[in-house]
Parts: C-alpha cells; sequence; structure tokens
C-alpha cells in the first residue's frame, strides 16, 4: 500500500494506490482503504469571522488579565494611533492588524488602519527588498530606488498623518517618516519591522536605515534581528489567536471526524507537522526520524501542508518527500488549502506529538500553535523556536535527524514527561505568545512613548 | 470566620492597594557569543537587562518548578555546555538582594570566579548568542483593595502572577528590605509578625507562582483563624 496522500483542492482530487505493496521498512499495519473518502464540505473557504472582544479572552486567561489590559489603556483614552502597512489581506501583519485595531479601539485607543497603494512596479520592487534584507542577493538599481520613492512620497500625499502614534509596519512604507512634521513635536513614529534582519543585503540596508534611523522607536521579532541603530529597539514577539479557528477549542466529536476523512487511527500514537512543503521544513528529514523512531515504537505519522499546488518548488519538495516516503502506510500526507485552519487545529489536537523539524525559520507560529494546544512537541534549534522551546521544560529542541528520532522514541515511551512538557509549553504560550500579551505590549509602547513625548 | 485580632499595632491599618505591572522589552546593545564577552556584557549592561534576565524571567517562566532560575544559568548550560558555571548561576536567590547593582556584583563574580578557574573556556563559542534586553516597566493598578485580612485573600485569589511578583518577588528592590510588599502589610498594619516571618520563607524557586500565591493565602487563612 502506499502513503496516503490526500489534496483538497478546487478539484478534491484525492490520490491513492494500489494497496499491493508493503513498505519493506514498515511494520505490518491494516489497510483501511476506507480512510481516502473525499471531503467535499472544506471545498470552498467558510465565512469570515466577526472580529472577537476583550472580554472574549477572559475564558483564555482571567478577568483580571484583561481587567490589567484596561488598566493599562486608562492614560491612553482619547489618544489616536494610525497602522500603516502594505496590504489589507492575507500574511501575517494584516491578520494581526485585522485582530489588534478593533481591540484597541475597544478600549478607546483610537486607532485606524491605512494600506499603501502601489504599482506592480513598487511592489515588484518591494518584494526583492523584503528577499534581499532576509539576506538574498540582489543588486539595488537608482531604478528600483526611483520607484520605491516615487510611491511612497505618492502615498505620503495622499494619507493623512495628524494622529499621536504613527505605527509604520516593514519596509515598503518606511519612507513615509518623511511626512513627520515640526509643527508636531510629540507625535511618536514606530516602525515595525516583521521580517528577519540578522544578515540583510547590505546595499538595501543602508538605503532604508536613514529613513529607520528617523523613527522614535523600532520593534523587532527576535532580539537577534535586531540592528545597531541610534533608537530604541524593542521585542514583540508574534502571537498566536486563541479564539481563532486555528487555536480555539474543538470537541473531540470534531477532531475524531477529521481524522476518519484523513484515515489517522487514533488508537495508535500520531506524530504531526503542519508546514508548507519547503525544504527549510524538513520534510524528508522528518520522514526519516519517524522511520528511525518506528523500529521502536508503533505510530503514524501526519505530514499536513500546502503550497504544493501554487509554488513549483513546493511541488518539487512534496516530490522528494513522497519519494522518502515509499510505499509506507503509516505516513500520510496531506496538501490542504489555507482555509482549512480548523481541519488543521484538530489534527493537531489528535496529535500526540508534533514536530516542526525546521532547518530555517522565522518565528515559527506552528510550534506556538502545538504548545498552546498542551502538546510535546520537537522542533529545530533555529529562528525563533528556542525563545518558545526551552529545551526539556517546554519542549525537545533537535539538531539532526538523529535527534529527531530520538526524541520521538524517548516522548512516545515516556508519556508523563510529555505531559509535563505539554503543560509547560502550554503555560509558555499563555504567558508570551498570545493576543492578549501583544495587546498588552502595544498598549506599554504607547504608554513609554507617550511619556517620552509628554503626549 | 472573624477579623483576625490585630497586636501590637501601633497605627492605623492603611487598606493594601494590590497593584501590578508590566514591562515591555528592550533590546539593548550588548550581546555575547563566548562567555568573556558574556562577562564584559555583565558589568556594562544596564541595570534594566540585569533585572530582566534574574527577576522577570522568573515572571516569564513562572509555571516551571525546578531547572529555570534565570536566564544567565539558562545560557550557561544550554548554549556554553558549562554545567558547573550554570549551576553557580542559577544558586543566585534574587531575593537576597535589595539592589540591582549588588545582584550583578554577584553574577559578576561567579563568572569571574568560574574563568579564574577554567580560562579556556573564555574564548569558547557558545551555540547561540546570549541578547541582553532590559525591562522598561509600567506600574499599573487593580481593582483589588484589602482593608481586612479577608479582603486581603480575596484580593490574592483575584489578581494575576502578575500582581504576585509585583509584590512578592520584584517589591525588595523597591522596599530596599529583606522583605516584601504583603509581609510589610501583615506586620505593619495588621500586627500579624509570624505570618509575615512565613511569608519571606516561601521557596519561590522550587514551586510555580501560582503554588506560591497558594502558600501565600494558606498562611493568611491560617492567621484568619
Amino acid at each position: 500500500m502506499e502513503p496516503v496522500e490526500q489534496q483538497i483542492q478546487s478539484d478534491s482530487a484525492v490520490t491513492q494506490s494500489s494497496p499491493e505493496h508493503s513498505a519493506s521498512s514498515a511494520p505490518a499495519s491494516p489497510v483501511r482503504p476506507e480512510r481516502r473518502r473525499k471531503p467535499r464540505t472544506w471545498e470552498t473557504p467558510p465565512a469570515p469571522v466577526p472580529p472577537t472582544r476583550l472580554d472574549d479572552y477572559k475564558s483564555i486567561v482571567g478577568e483580571a488579565e484583561i481587567d490589567e489590559l484596561k488598566f493599562l489603556a486608562r492614560e491612553l483614552k482619547g489618544k489616536t494611533v494610525k497602522m500603516v502597512n502594505s496590504t489589507a489581506v492575507g500574511g501575517g501583519v494584516a491578520e494581526m492588524l485585522n485582530q489588534l485595531v478593533p481591540l484597541l479601539n475597544e478600549m478607546e485607543v483610537n486607532t485606524h488602519w491605512d494600506v499603501i497603494t502601489g504599482g506592480n512596479d513598487f511592489f515588484e520592487v518591494t518584494k526583492a527588498f523584503h528577499n534581499a534584507l532576509q539576506g538574498s542577493d540582489y543588486n539595488l538599481t537608482q531604478h528600483a530606488r526611483d520607484i520605491f520613492m516615487m510611491h511612497n512620497e505618492q502615498n505620503r500625499q495622499r494619507i493623512q498623518f495628524s494622529e499621536d502614534f504613527i505605527v509604520i509596519h516593514d519596509p515598503q512604507p518606511a519612507a513615509l517618516i518623511s511626512a513627520r512634521q515640526e509643527s508636531q513635536p510629540k507625535q511618536r513614529w514606530v516602525w515595525r519591522c516583521h521580517i528577519d534582519l540578522s544578515s540583510p543585503n547590505r546595499e538595501v540596508w543602508e538605503f532604508l536605515r536613514p529613513f529607520v534611523e528617523k523613527y522614535d522607536a523600532a520593534i523587532f521579532s527576535s532580539q537577534s534581528f535586531a540592528r545597531q541603530l541610534p533608537i530604541p529597539q524593542y521585542l514583540f514577539y508574534p502571537c498566536i489567536d486563541p479564539l481563532s479557528e486555528k487555536n480555539k477549542d474543538v470537541d473531540d466529536g470534531f477532531v475524531q471526524h477529521v481524522c476518519d476523512e484523513f484515515g489517522i487511527d487514533r488508537s495508535r500514537p500520531i506524530v504531526t507537522q503542519v508546514s508548507r512543503f519547503d525544504r527549510a521544513k524538513d520534510p524528508v528529514g522528518v520522514v526519516h526520524a519517524f522511520k528511525q523512531a518506528r523500529k521502536y515504537v508503533d505510530c503514524q505519522l501526519v505530514l499536513a501542508g500546502g503550497g504544493a499546488s501554487d509554488d513549483p518548488e513546493g511541488a518539487a519538495v512534496l516530490k522528494e518527500v513522497k519519494e522518502a516516503v515509499g510505499n509506507d502506510p503509516d505516513i500520510i500526507i496531506l496538501d490542504l488549502p489555507p482555509w482549512c485552519a480548523l481541519q488543521i487545529n484538530a489534527l493537531q489536537r489528535a496529535s500526540t506529538i508534533i514536530v516542526q523539524k525546521s532547518v530555517r525559520e522565522g518565528f515559527g507560529l506552528t510550534v506556538t500553535e502545538a504548545l498552546w494546544k498542551g502538546k510535546p512537541t520537537i522542533a529545530g534549534a533555529v529562528g525563533g523556536i528556542p525563545n518558545q522551546i526551552i529545551h526539556k521544560l517546554t519542549g525537545a529542541l533537535v539538531h539532526s535527524v538523529d535527534g529527531c528520532a530520538y526524541q520521538i522514541r524517548y516522548l512516545l515511551t515516556h508519556p508523563d514527561f510529555a505531559r509535563q512538557l505539554g503543560q509547560n509549553g502550554h503555560e509558555h504560550v499563555k504567558e508570551n505568545f498570545l493576543m492578549s500579551t501583544n495587546v498588552r505590549r502595544w498598549l506599554l509602547l504607547l504608554r513609554i512613548l507617550q511619556s517620552s513625548g509628554a503626549n | 470566620m472573624t477579623t483576625a485580632t490585630v497586636p501590637n499595632l501601633t497605627r492605623t491599618p492603611v487598606p493594601f492597594y494590590f497593584n501590578t505591572s508590566a514591562h515591555l522589552l528592550r533590546i539593548t546593545r550588548q550581546k555575547a557569543n563566548t562567555l568573556s564577552e558574556f562577562l564584559n556584557a555583565l558589568r556594562e549592561c544596564p541595570e534594566g537587562s540585569i533585572f530582566q534576565h534574574s527577576f522577570r524571567t522568573l515572571q516569564e517562566h513562572h509555571f516551571i518548578r525546578e531547572g529555570f532560575s534565570n536566564d544567565f544559568a539558562h545560557w550557561a548550560v544550554s548554549a556554553c555546555n558549562e554545567p558547573s558555571l550554570a549551576e553557580g548561576l542559577a544558586s543566585v536567590d534574587v531575593r537576597e538582594f535589595t539592589s540591582v547593582a549588588e545582584l550583578r556584583e554577584r553574577f559578576v563574580q561567579i563568572v569571574e570566579s568560574f574563568l579564574q578557574r577554567n580560562p579556556a573556556a573564555a574564548t569558547r563559542t557558545a551555540r547561540e548568542t546570549f541578547y541582553f534586553c532590559a525591562s522598561e516597566s509600567v506600574v499599573i493598578p487593580t481593582s483589588f483593595v484589602a482593608r481586612t485580612l479577608q479582603e486581603f485573600a480575596q484580593g490574592l485569589r483575584g489578581v494575576t502572577v502578575h500582581c504576585i511578583h509585583h509584590h512578592f518577588i520584584e517589591a525588595r528592590l523597591r522596599l530596599k528590605l529583606m522583605s516584601n510588599d504583603f509581609s510589610q502589610w501583615l506586620y505593619e498594619d495588621m500586627g500579624l509578625t509570624e505570618a509575615a516571618r512565613q511569608l519571606n520563607r516561601i521557596d519561590i524557586y522550587t514551586v510555580t507562582l501560582e503554588d506560591v500565591r497558594n502558600q501565600i493565602i494558606r498562611i493568611v487563612e491560617r492567621a484568619l483563624i
């Protein structure tokens, strides 16, 4: 029998091949042909969810915690904030602003969100800047500089900047700082950088640096992303929303339903990695680690991801994964579209262990999601993952396939220890990486900037 | 349940206002890739960094019962593979210090002493960089005020663990005393010397902050009887 692979795309193609083959290295496993039913209900995106309110978080973090946010916001009541970024939909920044802006407004910190405009030429340049700032090679031409400046100037003229606090997200609109007026000395400008600047292309960074230095403060997602700058730099970890489809509590009946649809046997241990089919996530390494571990302990592997249908590299990686899987009946590959958040949630909750064996990573929000669900988590010690996983306390950090295989074996055979890791991981997220913590950080920053500018 | 008697009171008790502190992390210029660099950074970093990586880290990891005392000790073992240095750093009890300057000096002494004994360790590259961050704090009120021991116990049950940390652990830097806000109030305003003393004996390094809260509540409830 071949590995199970399911694609829930517009055509809902579910691939399956003949069950005659048996995996040479895999232990015998019951054939479950019925497990490849076509989940038609997930073919289209669900309706948008209404924005959450602050009090909705009381059930998660407690009433006292929400009261603290309200006390923190008191001195900011009536102040105005403008957030500016480059896209209203899609991407982590827009998703975060969609949640943050209503919450700040609810606390009467009047927050407005503007999105810059630009032609294809502008977004091609800024995409190249984005990649270059994260370390890619790039030849910065005068033409690219001109396009960047021209569109920033057009947006400067189009957008009003009269608020008490202006927050510019990412490099695309960074030059809007030129809108700063001497007639508003108490106005405070913040640059929120969501990308990894630890080894930027020097030319692009030197082009942007003079703009960044004119802000009152910069915010980075990791200590290692910060640069030598003459302005204060703050650390805001990315966060997850515990009330979102991806993270909210779901009943066990739904979890069972999802497992049934995908042919996952909940009576056996389930090891899961949720991530795009991307070499940075090392899905092939996960397959090898799983196969090593399974020599000692019975388990199944679920590789749930996306990106294989609209990304040539993703498709190539998926092909490599399938080759590594071979005819293994215990490995289930799911190529899911972006709107399957609730199904991903259920898969994570069904898992015994979650793996994120990245070899390069930004912050690693899939790790945050796993920890939030109280799952013992094994992850590569890269990017922002060590901020989340304290080895042997909130999860297990690994540096190799062998290390990953060992940790899978260890955690599956030491359930009490695994449970403790899961509990600690959940608390770690609750304390540091939830949307409510993010709101707290924003309020704090505004308070600190307010006192520095005597707003 | 009756209000506890108030022995030896020399002044009118004042209410206990439960406050809390919120902290923002500022990334400083200091970072270390070797123990030698770490020692220099320890000497030069702002006081907010020493506070962050010792007092505050205890709060950020309040749910862990053992194995995590401060960021310095954690880095020494996880990135430098120096368990004996880590043990030395982890043994520092922040409650023995009433100023960050004294606390910094203690950490510096431990690292200096280790490097004198192990000079080869000074320039060995760590597996991960240690980034010094500094805490910027804002004190905020809560809705809890106690005028009696019952109200005090209610407040203890209702506030966040951040509030417990603020009054019970961070307080000594404000008070400049080897004590905490709760003990001070029990002693000065309620006249409960023994309860105040018992609170100061709670071991914050072997339990979670929730456990600490529960121990405080138990001591207060015993005083109520």
